[in-house]
Parts: C-alpha cells; sequence; structure tokens
C-alpha cells in the first residue's frame, strides 16, 4: 500500500473527528494535486448547520479550489486532482466529481444509502454523466482507513440517538467497536485495479473480502479517531495556502 | 381520497397522464420482481384466530411502518398431520427488532394463548404489484395477497394538480429561458422551487456554468438550493427546524425546463422536495426517465431512502432554445 494513501486519508480522517467534534456529520475530504503531492484544499460536511441537505465535503473544498485558483480552471486542475474522503461520495457528489473530471477518488468506507462509487450507483464509470476533461470515467478506490471511517459514523449515530424525540431501541444505541461489515472489494473496483494500488502480495484481502492487514494491523487506529484534533483545520488551511500547482503545468490564463 | 370516478381531473390511468398534459414519469422495471420484507409469524390453532387478528387490528397494524393492506394475513398451514393450523402475520421485522418483543406483546395480549413455530423466516412483497396477474403469481411466490387494483391508479388519483398554476408557472420559465437565450446565456435552462407554504413567492434560478467565475456545477437546480437557503438566511428566525425536519426544501414543488443531470436529480432527493416537473427530456445526460441517460429513474430508486414525484410536460409544446444533448442539465 502506497502510504502517500495513508497519510492523506490520515488528514481527512482527523478533520473527519474535528467535523464530529463540532456537532457536524463526520465526513471529511482533502484534495491532492498529484503533481506536487500537495494538499489544495479540504471540505467537510456542513449540512446540519447550513441546512441544505447537499453542503457535503466535497464542494467545500471544489469552493476552496475555485476560490484560490480560479473557476475557469477548475477541470484542468481536477484532472490531475486525488480526492481522499472518509465516506464513500453520495451520488451527487460523485456526479459532481466527474463533470469536473476528476482523476481519482479514494475513500475509507461505503455509503451504505446514497454511495455513487459503487454501493448504490456506479456514477464514476456511468455513460450519461458527461466529464469535462478527458478523464471519461475515474477509478474510486475504497478501503483506506475503513474502520476508522465506520467507528466515526457510529460515534455520530449513537450520539444523535440521544438527541431523538423518541429514542430507538436499546440495541442499536450500544456502540460496537468490534464487528465491522466485510469489505467487499469487488462492489467497487475489479482485481486489477486492486492490485496496482495496493499490490500483488495484498490480493488474498481482496479475494476473502478483509481490509488491508498495514492500515492498521487488522485493529482499529483508535489514537487517530480518538485523539484531540482541534488543530487540524489550522494545519489543513496552511497546507492550502502554501499549496502550488505546478508551473510547468500549463494552466489556462484568466481571460 | 377522492374515489377515482369523482375526481375532476381528467386521468389517463393507463398511459398515466394527467389532463393530456403531465405525464408521469416512473420506473417501469421495479414492477416485475417485488422488493420482499420479512415477518414475524406464528402458527395458531383455528379457534385461536379472532383474538390473533384482534391484537392486528387494535395494535400492530397501527404501529407498523409497513403497510399490510395488500397481503392476507393468514394463512393455511399445508401440514403432513391431521390439526388443522394457520399462520399469521403479526407484523414486519421494522416493527419488532427481535423474538422477545413479539413474545411479551403476545402474551400481554392475551396470557393464555398458545402458539408455535414463532419467527421472522417469512418474506411478503413490500408493496402490491400494477397488475391482477402479478398479484397471482407473487401470491404463489411469496405470500397470499389481496388484489384492490393497480396501486399507481390511487396514486396518481390522490396526487393533486393545480393545472392553472402548473402552467403559469411553466409558461413564465419558458419565456425566462428564451430570454437567457437572448442575452447570449448558453445554458438557457431555469428552474423554479416553489414553497408549499408560500406558493406565489417563489425562487427562479438560471444555469450560471457560462457567466464568468462561475463553476462548471452552476446548473440551475443547484443554484435554485442555494438561493433558497440563502432566501431563508436572510430573513431570520424563518428557519424552523421542526417544521423543515431539517431539510430545506421540505415538499417543495420544482419546475425545471430540462430534464436534470444525476447531481441535481440526487440534490433533489437530499432536499425532499415532493415534486419535480420537467419539459424537454435528455435523453443522454438525463436521469428521471427510464429512457433518459443510464435509465437512473433517480427519484424512485430502490435503494435510496426518499424519493419524489416526477411528471414531463407533455401538453402544447412549450419551445424551447436549443441545447446540446450531452448537456448535464
Amino acid at each position: 500500500m502506497r502510504s502517500t494513501h495513508l497519510d492523506h486519508m490520515r488528514l481527512a480522517v482527523k478533520l473527519a473527528k474535528y467535523a464530529l467534534d463540532h456537532n457536524e456529520t463526520p465526513v471529511a475530504c482533502v484534495f491532492v494535486y498529484e503533481p506536487t503531492n500537495e494538499i489544495i484544499a479540504y471540505g467537510m460536511n456542513d449540512t446540519n448547520k447550513s441546512h441544505t441537505g447537499i453542503a457535503h465535503a466535497e464542494f467545500m473544498g471544489i469552493d476552496q479550489i475555485q476560490q484560490r485558483f480560479g473557476a475557469e480552471n477548475l477541470v484542468e486542475i481536477l484532472k490531475d486532482t486525488v480526492l481522499y474522503v472518509t465516506v464513500e461520495p453520495c451520488i451527487m457528489c460523485a456526479s459532481a466529481l466527474k463533470q469536473l473530471g476528476i482523476k481519482r477518488v479514494c475513500f475509507g468506507c461505503g455509503n451504505e444509502r446514497f454511495g455513487g462509487n459503487g454501493t448504490v450507483l456506479s456514477i464514476n464509470k456511468d455513460r450519461s454523466t458527461i466529464s469535462l476533461n478527458e478523464n471519461i470515467t475515474y477509478d474510486a478506490i475504497p478501503g483506506i482507513y475503513r474502520k476508522e471511517a465506520i467507528m466515526l459514523l457510529r460515534y455520530f449515530y449513537v450520539r444523535e440517538n440521544d438527541h431523538a424525540p423518541k429514542p430507538r431501541a436499546k440495541k442499536e444505541r450500544i456502540l460496537d467497536k468490534e464487528s465491522f461489515p466485510p469489505m467487499i472489494w469487488s462492489i467497487y473496483i475489479d482485481r486489477a485495479v486492486f492490485a496496482q494500488e495496493f499490490g500483488l502480495e495484498n490480493l488474498i484481502h481482496y479475494d476473502e473480502n478483509t481490509d488491508l492487514t498495514d492500515v492498521t494491523n487488522h485493529g482499529v487506529a483508535w489514537e487517530l479517531i480518538d485523539g484531540n484534533c482541534d488543530d487540524i483545520l489550522d494545519s489543513l488551511e496552511t497546507l492550502r495556502q502554501n499549496s502550488q500547482i505546478n508551473s510547468h503545468k500549463r494552466v489556462k490564463s484568466t481571460k | 381520497m377522492v374515489k377515482k370516478a369523482l375526481n375532476l381531473l381528467k386521468i389517463d390511468f393507463k398511459k398515466c397522464i394527467v389532463e393530456n398534459k403531465l405525464q408521469q414519469i416512473k420506473n417501469s422495471r421495479t414492477t416485475s420482481t417485488p422488493n420482499l420484507i420479512n415477518v414475524w409469524t406464528i402458527e395458531i390453532n383455528p379457534k385461536d384466530s379472532k383474538y390473533v387478528l384482534d391484537l392486528i387490528r387494535s395494535k400492530t397494524q397501527k404501529e407498523d411502518p409497513i403497510s399490510m393492506l395488500h397481503i392476507k394475513r393468514i394463512k393455511k398451514k399445508t401440514s403432513n398431520d391431521n390439526l388443522p393450523s394457520l399462520v399469521v402475520v403479526i407484523g414486519s421485522v421494522e416493527l419488532f427488532e427481535d423474538k422477545d418483543s413479539v413474545q411479551s406483546i403476545l402474551l400481554e395480549h392475551r396470557k393464555q394463548l398458545t402458539y408455535s413455530n414463532l419467527s421472522s423466516r417469512h418474506k411478503i412483497p413490500k408493496e402490491s404489484p400494477p397488475t391482477k396477474e402479478l398479484m397471482l403469481q407473487w401470491s404463489e411466490e411469496y405470500w397470499p395477497l389481496v388484489w384492490r387494483g393497480n396501486p399507481n391508479d390511487q396514486i396518481l388519483n390522490d396526487y393533486t394538480f393545480d393545472m392553472p398554476f402548473i402552467e403559469d408557472i411553466l409558461q413564465k420559465i419558458h419565456k425566462l429561458s428564451h430570454e437567457q437565450h437572448e442575452n447570449g446565456n448558453g445554458y438557457p435552462i431555469v428552474t423554479a422551487f416553489v414553497d408549499p407554504n408560500d406558493p406565489t413567492n417563489c425562487v427562479y434560478a438560471y444555469d450560471k456554468r457560462a457567466e464568468h467565475g462561475s463553476s462548471p456545477l452552476d446548473h440551475s437546480i443547484r443554484v435554485g438550493i442555494n438561493a433558497v437557503s440563502q432566501r431563508l438566511k436572510e430573513k431570520k428566525n424563518v428557519i424552523n427546524t421542526d417544521h423543515t425536519d431539517g431539510y430545506l426544501c421540505l415538499d417543495f414543488d420544482v419546475y425545471t425546463t430540462h430534464e436534470p443531470c444525476s447531481m441535481c436529480s440526487m440534490a433533489l432527493i437530499h432536499s425532499r422536495i415532493k415534486r419535480c416537473v420537467f419539459i424537454e427530456p435528455m435523453t443522454i445526460t438525463g436521469s428521471l426517465k427510464p429512457e433518459s441517460g443510464d435509465g437512473y429513474c433517480m427519484h424512485q430508486h430502490k435503494l435510496l431512502n426518499s424519493s419524489y414525484e416526477v411528471f414531463q410536460w407533455v401538453g402544447e409544446r412549450f419551445k424551447l432554445p436549443e441545447i446540446s444533448q450531452t448537456t448535464c442539465c
């Protein structure tokens, strides 16, 4: 497994934890410009505060790229950009990313209700969502810090239930820290893509629907999701402000 | 609920067209195989059936999130021994999450009731099938059903249509689309958002992707949802979370010139709108009609836990400025 996957996703997981600590749905992302391997944007959910239901983490990141580099360069930049997001993008976001011609998406856990990269629909590989650059389709690689992403969602839902007017049955409210659903890789990627991303030596995980061992040594990186993440916003903001779009990359000049 | 014969609107139930003007758009493929759900059943002696039916009528039927008006509650058991026995559906697995809760409600209702084989292994179709033939087939395959006519007839019959209002608003977005076109907007796509609590004060949104500084994702529907949000933020205290349930466009009607793309049709799901009416189908990028694009029928996708009504205007034609079929709207 490429360590860059882990490095970038770790930042997204920390930001998701930050969101959780601030009463938002714990879903977050970072956008990495591949030629320079730099974070050019980040995002977390803002659905509770904004009341729109469409203020997903991905859109906050896209807005940042647009503000910093200009709307007219968005599609050109996204062509070489990889998204790391803790939860599989929903159908709406998967479609937005495809229209902008993103290079690749890496995510933690599947989005059981709305997933647009394989769980409900595979927008990333469809024909009706038209890309605006030469990335006609994109691969969506699952399983990076998957258990951590699931745990953050569980933390959120257990808490949610406490506030519900009619609390759900007890069974649902007990925080499950041990069992995880199998990781069905084949819903999202084929064997060849898996091997290319994670190496031939890991194919056993693909075949047996298990998590990657070296991510967190079979367990959960508790220190990552139980730690204090209050400084993550500042760190990401600094990274974003310092990021460069490689000068040798041709970015269309503004009109 | 109005009886079909008493409905003042002219509805063609076969073609699903209202007043010769609005074509209901639905997923034609969902009908042949049912969505199934497991139910809790018990086996009882026929003489006890009245107690169990009484329990169902007085309690479980009302509380069950799954409607069971389309199934027969009782099935005769075909057993080898000569003892007559009935299998009764008590409630869905959504009502009772485990065996204990079924047992306790049975006990609470009638202490001396004897029953056997309490289990959740039986599956019933979640909804009624559209045809009598299919009803007989599903009854054979899954669980005995009751035929009450095509459920879609009743659905269509229960919808409300203020035809003059609908035509007015379509006329308006049609006109705005031409204005946009004449003003040089290469994407003359227009959407109107109608708040059920304030229908005269609707939000009109234009596709802004061609504007300088705008993103290629500034489709009219996304622009409109953000405008609705903005409007509410400006009027402080108007966001009543009890009323909207946290969803900004809850129960809105959305009128749009062009069939929405996968992004926008899903944004409408997230916004919990009630109805979307469009004029022009988009054969390549559309996400609502079964014939459009990848045939997503996003507004009634089985796996999404929310849906909205969709109609295409098929009345006297609103001729819109031409746009490429590969445009995501």
